[in-house]
Order: structure tokens, then sequence, then C-alpha cells
């Protein structure tokens, strides 16, 4: 920005230098309920602060002074009549304008019913601080600490909703299930005899009755023994690593090789049957 | 703070300029502007390594694109006076810029309402009207009341450890919450924007406030510098004014006898809009089983999986990127449309730059990814 354009600016500044200070005249603040009654009315002192102040959610705070200038007791209007309410912990602030007249007089109402926007976010256990900035083209600026101010705790903002991701989240952890149990060995090996056990008398039968299957490696009928073989190993294969298409290709190939020998060795056995042979 | 975005894997990016993504830089510098007066920065800049390019904003060529290809590595908007561009600067330009890796440096008008200050709003600042510049009256002082010692405040981009206050002459803007906006400069608790000249502008001041909403841009939560990260990790420096830029700032004194803290501030503040400093990268990601040292196509349920990253920083001294195992709040998240795991990387001791976890994958069968996602302001 060029500086020529504030050269008017600057002539004024340099013409304060030098000015008189602004001063406060009889600053007074009152607080008072929602039905109008007084609750608290002092005069402040600028040398000293006064008991922090509380205000209740439907309490209203007056403050009003006179802005003068130090050696006169001429009421001026300064360009900058701010009251700074600063929380020193969450270093939030927030700035309002007062109107003043053009004699200097000024008052101003805070009412807790209706808060202004530039009252910063509060907590219930921090103060505010209130200081009043008087700053003016043509005497020199003046600040004054007022008081402390206690105001009913305000809602927090809602944080923007990236904002966490800018900071470590909450760690998870992955709830396992619990291991597999498993049970003691004699039970299993009990329930494995269990299992066995009509093996066991199927093959005693088997041995008691001897039976003979004296054809079984005839060239009718081993093929069909054979196919039927090849039929339960697809299975298996199946079960280990072939794709179910796989299986219905090979089983249906298989499968008309099975019928024909199946088809000889059952015509070979009913020839045997008969004594055609 | 601006963020430091690192996606899954770095990008590979050439180590010979002095920033960590080129060197070629575009001055928009507006005529009236004396180029003599901005020298400190300017050849601070050179000197750096930088080629710097001048052009009018009116000025056609050199294009800032060119057969949709940025021009430029850094685009400096030095242009406070300028309503009308040429053709190829538009809001919309700049935007495409910023996601074709081109960072940006653009300081607002006090005066008038251009193209950088509309764009201001879609990097969720707010402006105050145009020809309201930040006024303070404190301290008292010989300049005007529109040239502001500021000092400065605490921000995670520009050092601040012995940086003495900053000469300001500019537009303060107030901010709507943004992770990816970090404040670098914040004006004074006592400045304020006003159009007046006078004591009699007063009754404007509380008037513009009692407006309600933004009525009245003063206080300590305006900035005046800030810098802005955008996803593709491009960055962009917003100021208030450019004559914090200038000779006559740098030399000013802001303390007595010593000079104001300007040419640091706006060479450190251009460094990270530079991609020079704060910058990461990961060089590499590998992950295996424990007792293991190759990666395996597949995991299964329970395996104990190491998972390691190497990450490196930029260094603008040396242009070479180190190895960094500053950080130590690094997580990495195994995930499978959400987070099952998410766990610490912590750096390893042993080892610079080399950042390790050992952990049991969860007994659920999916296609699950290693993600880290590290995001801080800054």
């Amino acid at each position: 920005m060029g500086l020529l354009s504030f050269c008017l600016l600057s002539l004024l500044a340099i013409a304060g230098v030098d000015a008189a200070q602004l001063s406060l005249q009889s600053p007074r603040f009152t607080i008072s309920s929602g039905d109008a009654s007084q609750l608290r009315s002092e005069p402040i002192s600028l040398k000293q602060r006064p008991e922090p102040l509380k205000l209740a959610p439907t309490d209203v705070l007056k403050l009003s002074f006179q802005v003068v200038e130090k050696d006169g007791e001429k009421g001026v209007q300064p360009h900058q009549t701010f009251l700074r309410f600063f929380d020193a912990v969450s270093g939030e602030e927030g700035i309002q304008p007062v109107r003043v007249s053009s004699s200097g007089k000024a008052k101003f109402e805070l009412n807790m019913a209706k808060p202004p926007g530039s009252i910063p976010p509060t907590t219930a256990e921090n103060p505010l601080n209130v200081s009043l900035l008087l700053g003016s083209f043509e005497h020199s600026p003046a600040r004054y600490e007022l008081f402390d101010l206690f105001l009913p705790a305000s809602q927090s903002a809602p944080p923007h909703e990236l904002e966490h991701t800018f900071h470590p989240q909450p760690l998870i952890h992955h709830t396992f299930r619990p291991e597999q149990k498993v049970p003691p060995r004699i039970i299993s090996a009990a329930g494995a005899i269990l299992v066995l056990a009509p093996w066991v008398v199927l093959v005693g039968f088997l041995a008691h009755i001897k039976p003979s299957v004296p054809q079984l490696l005839s060239i009718n009928i081993f093929p069909f023994i054979a196919t039927l073989g090849a039929s339960e190993a697809l299975l298996f294969w199946y079960w280990v690593d072939l794709k179910l298409g796989d299986v219905l290709l090979y089983g249906g190939v298989l499968a008309l090789f099975t019928a024909a020998a199946g088809k000889k060795a059952l015509a070979t056995k009913g020839d045997l049957r008969v004594g055609r042979k | 703070m601006a963020a430091w975005l690192l996606a899954l894997l770095g990008l590979a990016i050439s180590a010979c300029a002095k920033s960590s993504t080129g060197n070629s830089v575009l001055v928009l510098l507006e005529p009236s502007l004396d180029k003599a007066n901005f020298s400190t920065f300017f050849n601070g800049l050179t000197e750096s390594g930088y080629e710097l390019t001048f052009r009018a904003p009116r000025d056609a060529k050199p294009a800032v694109i060119e057969d949709d290809v940025a021009q430029f590595s850094h685009v400096v908007v030095f242009a406070p006076d300028t309503k009308s561009f040429a053709q190829d600067v538009t809001p919309q330009s700049l935007v495409s810029l910023l996601s074709k890796g081109t960072n940006l440096l653009l300081a607002l008008s006090p005066k008038k309402q251009t193209i950088v200050n509309s764009l201001a709003a879609e990097f969720s600042l707010i402006l105050p009207p145009p020809g309201t510049p930040l006024i303070s009256h404190f301290p008292e002082r010989d300049t005007p009341a529109t040239v502001i010692p500021v000092k400065p405040t605490e921000n995670p981009i520009v050092p601040t450890k012995g940086l003495l206050p900053v000469w300001f002459s500019g537009v303060p803007f107030a901010y709507s919450p943004n992770p990816l906006l970090v404040p670098i400069l914040n004006a004074p608790s006592e400045s304020f924007a006003a159009d007046s000249t006078t004591d009699s502008g007063a009754e404007g001041i509380v008037e513009a406030a009692d407006k309600g909403g933004e009525g009245l841009w003063a206080g300590s939560q305006l900035a005046l510098v800030a810098g802005f990260q955008a996803h593709g990790d491009t960055r962009v420096l917003w100021a208030g004014g450019v004559d914090m830029f200038s000779d006559e700032f740098a030399q000013k004194e802001s303390a007595k006898g010593q000079q104001s803290g300007n040419a640091q501030f706006v060479r450190d503040a251009a460094a990270w809009a530079f991609r020079e400093s704060k910058v990461l990268r990961i060089d590499s990601v590998a992950h295996h089983r424990v007792n293991e040292t190759e990666p395996r196509e597949t995991y299964t349920t329970n395996d104990h999986v190491v998972f390691n990253t190497h990450i490196s920083m930029f260094n603008p001294k040396t242009s070479v990127w180190e190895p960094y195992s500053g950080i130590s709040d690094l997580q990495l998240e195994f995930t499978m449309l959400d987070p099952h795991i998410r766990t610490s990387l912590p750096p390893v001791p042993s080892n610079p730059g080399e950042y390790e976890v050992t952990f049991r994958v969860p007994d659920r069968h999916g296609v699950f990814k290693f993600i880290i996602d590290y995001k801080r302001k800054g």
C-alpha cells in the first residue's frame, strides 16, 4: 500500500505525539438483575481493581464514564473507545466498541439475556479481564484495566469437522476372539475310540464272513472298479484343489467311461451267474 | 500452521533447487510499485537460488499456465491497485495453479476489491470492506496510525525467537475455523480496521459494529499474515499488505537502534510458502512377517507383521532430503473400510528416519490397507 495516500494520517499522527493524554472521569458500574433490582453499584478505581464482578444469566451490567483530557476537564470523543474482554487462560478476546457522545460521556450496557456477539467464549472458572482502550488521532492513547468479570459459561463453538485429523487420534486396538479351547487328551482319545469302534466291529464281521471276489481282477470287471476308484480320487482332488467347473468336466467324462465299464462288468457278472461261460 | 500431508508414497522431487519443488518464481509486480523498494526481499530470494521473473499484472507474457502446464514453481502477486489482470490471471487460474503444484504468495489490497481479495473468501478469510485498513493508536509513535509495529505471535510456521516487532500496513482479516489455514501473524489487540482518518469517525465505527455479524474487525483474533496448505500439499501465503515486504519497512527501526524483524519474517514466511521449510517425504514403506525379511502377498489372521517406513525432511541449506526422526506422534492404521488397528509408529533410535511397529493382524478376513495419514499444522 502506498504510503502517500496516508500522508494526511501521518501528519495527524505526528501532531498527536505530544498531545494531551486521555483520562476517565467518574467511571462507575452497576449490576442489576432481570427484574430491574439493583444488586451492586460502585465507582471504579483506576488504581485498584474492584472485587471481580459476577453476572447471572439474566443480569444487566451498566458501565458509565466520561472521557476527558487529563489536564483539563474538557470532555472529548476519541476515535477509539473499545472495551476489551480477554480470557487470559484460553487467549480468546472480544472487542466491543462503546458509543461516546461529543461531550465525552459514554454508557455501555451488557445484557446477559442478549449478550453481544463480541463477547468471547466463557467458562465458569476463568474471569474475563475487562479493559478500556482509548485511541485518538489527536491525543495520546490510554489503556485502563477496569475489572475482572465472571460470566455464565457459554457453549463451546463446534470445531471444524477435519480438525481432529490434525491431532494424534485415539488408538484402536482390535479385540481378538478367544483362542480355541482344546479338550484334554484323554477325552479326545476316548472320542476317537468311540468314532473308530464301529469300524472295528465292521472289520471283525468281514473277517468272520470272509467274502470272496474271485472275478475282481478279471479283464471285464476291473475297469469298472478302476473307474469307481478314479471317481473317488477326483472328489478327493476337488476337496484339495479343483474348482467346481473342472470337477464337472472331468466327472462327466469319467461318468461315461464308468457307465460303459459298469455295463460291461454287470453283463459279465450276469453271464457268470447263469453259467453261460 | 499448515499441514504436512503425507500420502502413502512420497513424491520423488528433484533436489537441485533451493525449494523442494523448484526454483522458478514469477512475480506479478504492479508498475506503480518500485521494484527497488523490495530489493531486500527479492535479492534474498535470488541469493537463495531462486530465478525471479518479473511481469506487470496486465502483461500477457510470460503466461502462468501454458498448454495446461504451470510454467513456474511459485507465483508472487504484489498488485494492490490492479483491479483487472491479464486474461491468464483469474481466481480460477490461481486455484488451478495450486492443483498443478505451484505455490502462491498473495498480498491483499487494503484499498480495492482485487481478484486476490475476492479469492480470499475461498480460503476461509473474511475481509473487511475495501478501503478499511488496519489502524492502531497504540503505542504512541511518530508513524501514521496505519503503520503499525506488530509483535510476532507464536505460530508453527515462522520461528519467533529473537524476532523483533514487524512493521505492518494493510488490511487485517478474520477467518473461519479451518485446520488448513494457520495464522502466522496476529493483529495487536488494540488495533482495528476503520476507514476514518479523524476522531469524528468514532460514530461510524460503533455503527459498523452495531450492524452485527462481522461488523467490526478488531483485536488480536484477526490475522495479518496466514498460511494455507492445500490438499495437494501446495502452499499459499496470505499477507494483508505488500508494504511489510518493502525495504522501507525492513530498515525501519522497531526498537531503539534496532532494525525491524520484517526482513527475517518475510523471508521465513516465504521459505515456508515456497516449500523450503517444514517439508516431509515418505521415501519408502515395507512390511513383512516377524522373523522374515521379504513381504508376503497375503498375510493371514493373527500373523505378527512388522511395518516400517523411512521419512526425510528437506534441508534448504544443502538442498538434500535428510532422514528425519523428529516425529513422535506418527500413527499407522490397518484399515478395511474402517481402521481395525490404529497404533503409534515410533522412530527407531538406532536408524535415523526409520519408523517401525510390529502388530498382530486382526482375525478378520478381507483386504486391508496400511495407511499413514499424518497431518499437522505447520
